[in-house]
């Protein structure tokens, strides 16, 4: 199961000054950039607002290193966009639409980086709150987002469970045997834990005298 | 389906007012599964680079699985979390800067698609409950084609035109390359999802006494 | 000690396609005040049925089911206050990433005050020696650990009965002995299924269930010799049978097909995975 540190590995322990800034200013700055790239016009401006942005990732001793790796994903898909954006458009516009994904990126992993799991919940939960009045329910919302967080290593298992055995019996050329395990598993596994749930009492809806 | 006098579409699960917590897993889990499907093996197609992953087969069987309403939940939970920072869409990417991004009109179209299969397989499983043959597989596998041209193909055209400054025609040709995995992909998900209904009987359409304690 | 009784039980499902109802638990009336209570049977047999009857997870179709008079469908947060359940997988109901913060969940509704729960989670932890494994993924604990942390979550909020289904299938010889002694020390009133009949010699009484039916009701020692018995009736005797007159030959049906297996193997497959869904 080489994925399942994934998202949450990224999260990096510290005091600084990034980590102590409060969640909902981090959320709107990840907001700000996505607007960001629907109003900048100027590629040296996206330039300075992606090195700017880089620095204040650096400020949170996340280091380097991580902020390669959370852009590195994107490379590939980054240059091949470039590049045809460059035959298409010619070169400031290919260079300000890939400056402002990447602007987007950094933005999310100084999130990311500087900020728990649980603390992300506690976030989303308290953002849900002014909803309660249209019958939403935060607790049982947030519990929703926690289930889906750990359950992302059991689907990334079972994909790979199921890529090793097809290999193992020779199944490529069969796409529905390959992937119908996946699924059968993944929907009884997702039975059993409402069922879980259910018996530890929680995730049901509140009474309405409660 | 249920031994009851009711014709069976009084089972659909519009008529239930609140989710229990099997519904709750179903909702998690298969969001989880479209984040799953979205990093495994992404393929950039057409130099455009919007790249092909099992996504849109996830995306569709769970509509198909879940019907309407717990597929919009679980897709538009997945589109949350991508669009609040987690790196859950494809190539591992996140954030609102998606939303800039040549792919978004498909990213957002997963959710429309998701819920317009959703609502037409829940239909299309009650009126051919007591019919078999070939009649369920072909028009659930053409409910999710309509859903997919229409949401997913129209609002990526759409999402490439805005974004990526093409024109019409240009993003109409990018987008053609999505097709042929798509017919594939659509045919897999129904019958997945046939499996999935045979397996699990009241995934969909519930059985009244065992999978709701509660009257 | 609570008391658990189930008054003229019954247990069907409608199945897709299928005229007649399938019985599940035929017509049952019984009265749990023993401190150990275990439940053994086949596959199927409709044990698990009996055990998610008891909490609530199932409703009965005819009769009623009471825990120290709270009827489980009618009153069912009730029922799931008094009444913890332990699953097979535990990683199918442990919730959070980490032990402490599911033990944490389990105490939310419980204990409002942050500070409180917290120590309440580590006291909880410390009981059961998880401490130390408090704060690691549950994806990198051991079967065992992880089955004690599910019963940890589960007893946290102290309910007065624990129901274990199936508690040491997935489990090596050193852990099914740890949860054993687990066992034995709680104060709680436990009802659980199993196969393994070590276990189930430690009950004051057990249950065999054959078909939907309670076939054997009694003390431990007898009802292990029942059920070793009605498992052995069915099965050809060792050696083979007449030749071609067996039920394992292999030459026609199983292997055949050679590269079918994606189409044919998978069809079979999944009503086997219907079955064991309903049982």
């Amino acid at each position: 199961m080489s994925s399942h540190g994934f998202l949450l590995a990224a999260y990096v322990p510290g005091r600084s000054l990034i980590h102590r800034v409060p969640l909902w200013l981090k959320f709107l700055l990840v907001l700000g950039c996505g607007m960001a790239s629907f109003l900048i016009a100027d590629w040296a401006v996206s330039a300075a607002v992606l090195a700017m942005l880089c620095g204040l990732f650096l400020l949170s001793g996340a280091g380097p290193a991580r902020l390669l790796r959370a852009v590195r994903p994107v490379l590939p898909v980054l240059l091949a966009i470039g590049a045809f954006q460059w035959w298409q458009l010619g070169a400031p516009t290919a260079a300000r639409i890939v400056l402002n994904i990447l602007v987007c990126v950094v933005a999310a992993s100084i999130l990311t980086a500087t900020t728990s799991v649980q603390a992300l919940l506690d976030g989303v939960a308290s953002l849900a709150r002014p909803f309660r009045r249209f019958g939403a329910d935060p607790e049982r919302f947030a519990l929703t987002i926690a289930i889906m967080l750990r359950s992302i290593p059991f689907v990334a298992g079972a994909y790979m469970d199921v890529r090793d055995s097809a290999r193992a019996r020779g199944l490529e050329r069969n796409p529905r045997a390959l992937v119908l395990p996946v699924f059968i598993s993944t929907v009884a596994f997702a039975r059993q834990t409402g069922e879980a749930l259910a018996a530890r009492g929680l995730g049901e809806p509140e009474d309405p005298e409660d | 389906m249920t031994q009851t006098d009711h014709p069976a579409t009084a089972r659909t699960p519009r008529r239930r007012s609140r989710w229990n917590a099997t519904d709750l897993g179903l909702i998690a889990v298969f969001a989880a599964l479209v984040a799953g499907s979205a990093l495994i093996a992404a393929i950039p197609v057409g130099g455009l680079g919007v790249p092909i992953t099992l996504q849109t087969l996830a995306v569709m069987l769970t509509g198909l699985a879940l019907g309407p309403a717990r597929a919009f939940a679980a897709v538009g939970l997945y589109l949350l979390l991508g669009l609040a920072g987690l790196p859950i869409f494809s190539g591992g990417r996140s954030g609102l800067g998606v939303l800039a991004g040549p792919s978004a009109g498909y990213i957002i179209g997963f959710l429309f698609a998701a819920t317009a299969v959703g609502w037409l397989a829940a239909v299309v499983l009650a009126r051919t409950a007591k019919r078999t043959g070939k009649l369920r597989p072909i028009l659930l596998f053409a409910g999710a084609m309509v859903s997919s041209i229409v949401f997913i193909h129209g609002l990526g055209i759409l999402g490439m035109m805005v974004n990526a400054k093409l024109d019409f025609s240009k993003a109409f040709l990018a987008d053609l390359a999505f097709y042929p995995g798509d017919i594939i992909k659509n045919v897999l998900a129904v019958s997945i999802a046939l499996a999935l209904h045979k397996a699990f009987p009241d995934l969909l359409l519930r059985r009244v006494r065992t999978a709701d304690p509660r009257p | 000690m609570s008391s658990i009784v189930l008054d003229r039980v019954r247990v069907r499902v409608s199945v897709d396609g299928r005229p007649a109802p399938k019985t599940l638990l035929q017509e049952l009336s019984l009265d749990l005040t023993e401190r150990r209570v275990g439940v053994i049977g086949a596959n199927g047999s409709g044990k698990s049925t009996l055990l998610r009857l008891l909490n609530g997870l199932v409703a009965p179709s005819d009769g009623t089911v009471r825990v120290d008079g709270a009827d489980t469908v009618r009153s069912v947060r009730e029922v799931r206050r008094r009444v913890g359940f332990v699953f097979t997988d535990p990683l199918s109901q442990l919730v959070m990433p980490t032990g402490r913060e599911d033990v944490e969940l389990s105490l939310r509704r419980s204990i409002r005050n942050g500070t409180e729960r917290r120590a309440r989670a580590e006291s909880v932890l410390e009981r059961f020696g998880l401490l130390p494994l408090a704060d690691q993924s549950i994806y990198e604990l051991s079967g065992g650990e992880r089955q004690l942390l599910a019963l940890a979550a589960v007893l946290a909020v102290d309910p007065a009965v624990l129901v274990l289904d199936e508690p040491s299938t997935l489990l090596d010889l050193r852990n099914r002995e740890l949860l054993r002694r687990t066992l034995a020390g709680l104060r709680q009133q436990v009802v659980l299924s199993t196969h393994d009949l070590d276990l189930a010699l430690d009950m004051d009484r057990v249950l065999v269930v054959e078909d939907g039916k309670v076939v054997f009701d009694g003390g431990p020692a007898a009802a292990v010799a029942h059920y070793r018995a009605l498992s052995a009736a069915g099965l050809p005797a060792p050696g083979g049978g007449p030749a071609g007159g067996g039920g394992l030959d292999l030459r026609g049906g199983g292997l055949a097909g050679g590269g079918g297996l994606g189409g044919g193997g998978l069809e079979r497959a999944v009503p086997e995975q219907a079955r064991l869904e309903q049982s």
